[in-house]
């Protein structure tokens, strides 16, 4: 089988599987990842969470890595979790407000 | 956060859950206990096992879960935890037994093993505060409530120590109601506003509005506290002043979740934080209740002396009880999935913490307690034992509503729910 090459399409697809349980939503329509970039089979994944402190972390983050590694064509996968710029409900998509019932900005 | 860590607190809540339905169970079988002044040794002994084997297990259990989160750190030692918990359980039960049986000398005895299961549990918590160098709300709440917990446990062992070598004679009631006072608002009315401070914005996506009202609103129930426990263990005339005090910082922070709630981004509030938020709108009434309770003036009969009875009632089980209800419907569902699911994300399809348990059964359990609430304090207000029996019944239907969607939520932690990924996910992978 030949490898395509990653499409945003298919990694935001990939990372929709992961949830938050609390918010029962996909990361991605909440708007936790902030970006990703690829390189020679790695996928760093530059992601927030809802709140700092948040027990979840790893779980989450963990959660991402193993998804990701189910891409043909990954190898390594990378997730940092920042803080800065802090999330915010105008960071959802707006799927995601009308799924988790945020109002629209 | 570990598996271990996740065991222990659940073990404390299941004891909670246990001590509810076993409180709840001797009360409704003894209706009359309410209809009657609540100096009793049977009531005593239920009372101490709805405030110490309930409201504390959860309390404790959930601190050691919240604590984390709210201060944004880790617990100092998972290890102290386990021996604390022996010690609160064996400590509790047995000052139950022995204030059934109003054995002063093994209340002392089983007193001590409580209270060095407490010291354990607030120099635990002191160590974790104390990893967190800035001084905020949240931490200054906590550590208050910490300070009058120790007190709370250090007055109940001096009262239970002067009563049985004589020493110092206070006036029994007095020494109750300081007592209870201390234990009730200064430990978990005062953690329930401080990590509401947190976990509302949180829940509903909202923002603190005002850091220095929320830290007014807890210096001001601090500094009514002291002196509502002096007034009330000496009957000092000042106690509506002192009791005003402290109101005031109950108004801050109903303000302050007004706010809050005004400025949150979710508008659909589930039904966890209605439970919690009803709970906290009781302090209106409760605050009536004790400003006309503290009155010189108030006159001394069988409607009067019952009326105590009522404020205790609707702050331990309105207050308190439905807050740790609706806390529980967040804290559980979490430490199940935490559990059963963690490993699994990114792996498989998992449930949400909501698909955990029944919503429908949830809001049914909402409004059974409310009736519940009401029938009991009223009934209990006019000396009516029918009244409390179905008061009584209401509540026991509401908290086996409550026990059920616990079971359903633990059936996860026995047998998980994990399914595979959907097909359309699976073909988009391997056409990369």
């Amino acid at each position: 089988m030949t490898a395509a090459p990653l499409t945003d399409e298919l990694v935001l697809e990939t990372l929709r599987q992961v949830i938050d349980p609390e918010l029962g939503l996909n990361i991605v329509d909440l708007g936790l990842v902030y970006r990703y970039a690829c390189a020679a089979g790695k996928l760093t994944v530059t992601m927030t969470l809802t709140t700092p402190g948040c027990p979840m972390h790893d779980s989450i983050a963990e959660g991402v890595k193993n998804i990701l590694l189910t891409l043909d064509g990954v190898a390594e996968v990378e997730v940092e979790v920042v803080w800065d710029p802090p999330w915010h409900p105008s960071m959802m998509t707006e799927t995601g407000r009308a799924m988790a019932g945020v109002r629209s900005f | 956060m570990q598996a271990s860590a996740v065991r222990v607190p659940l073990c404390f809540v299941l004891t909670g859950v246990l001590s509810l339905l076993v409180s709840g169970g001797a009360l409704l079988a003894q209706p009359d206990l309410l209809a009657m002044y609540h100096y009793t040794p049977h009531l005593i002994a239920i009372t101490h096992l709805f405030v110490l084997g309930f409201i504390c297990s959860i309390v404790m259990g959930a601190m050691y879960q919240l604590v984390p989160v709210t201060l944004e750190t880790q617990i100092y030692s998972e290890r102290l935890v386990k021996f604390q918990f022996a010690a609160h359980v064996i400590g509790f039960v047995g000052i139950v037994w022995a204030f059934w049986n109003f054995n002063m000398a093994m209340v002392g005895a089983f007193g001590s093993l409580l209270t060095l299961g407490v010291g354990l549990f607030v120099f635990n918590l002191a160590c974790t505060l104390a990893k967190v160098k800035r001084w905020n709300t949240i931490k200054f709440g906590i550590t208050s409530a910490l300070l009058w917990l120790s007190a709370t446990v250090a007055a109940g062992l001096f009262v239970t120590a002067s009563k049985f070598w004589n020493f110092f004679a206070f006036q029994p009631l007095a020494a109750m109601h300081a007592h209870a006072h201390l234990g009730v608002v200064g430990v978990f009315v005062l953690m329930i506003v401080t990590v509401s401070y947190k976990l509302v914005p949180m829940f509903t996506l909202s923002e603190l509005q005002s850091e220095r009202r929320a830290w007014c609103s807890v210096a001001l129930i601090n500094i009514g506290l002291v002196g509502i426990f002096i007034t009330v263990l000496f009957q000092e005339p000042f106690k509506p002043l002192f009791a005003l005090v402290t109101i005031s910082g109950f108004l801050l922070y109903g303000w302050e979740m007004v706010a809050i709630l005004r400025a949150r981004n979710r508008s659909a509030l589930d039904w966890g934080m209605k439970y919690f938020l009803t709970a906290i709108g009781l302090l209106l009434p409760l605050s009536i209740l004790a400003l006309a309770l503290t009155w010189s003036g108030l006159a001394v009969n069988a409607l009067t002396m019952q009326l105590e009875s009522v404020y205790g009632l609707l702050g331990l089980l309105g207050l308190v009880g439905l807050a740790i209800l609706g806390m529980l419907y967040k804290i559980v569902p979490f430490l199940v999935w935490f559990h059963s699911y963690s490993r699994h994300i990114g792996r498989a399809k998992v449930p949400a913490l909501a698909d955990m348990y029944s919503v429908p059964l949830q809001i049914a359990g909402y409004w059974i307690f409310l009736m519940g609430l009401s029938g009991l304090s009223l009934a209990t207000a006019w000396s009516h034992a029918a009244g409390i029996r179905w008061g009584g019944g209401l509540l026991a239907l509401s908290l086996a509503i409550f026990v059920l969607n616990m079971g359903k939520i633990l059936a996860h932690y026995i047998r998980p729910q994990v399914e595979p990924f959907s097909k359309k996910s699976n073909s988009a992978t391997k056409t990369l």
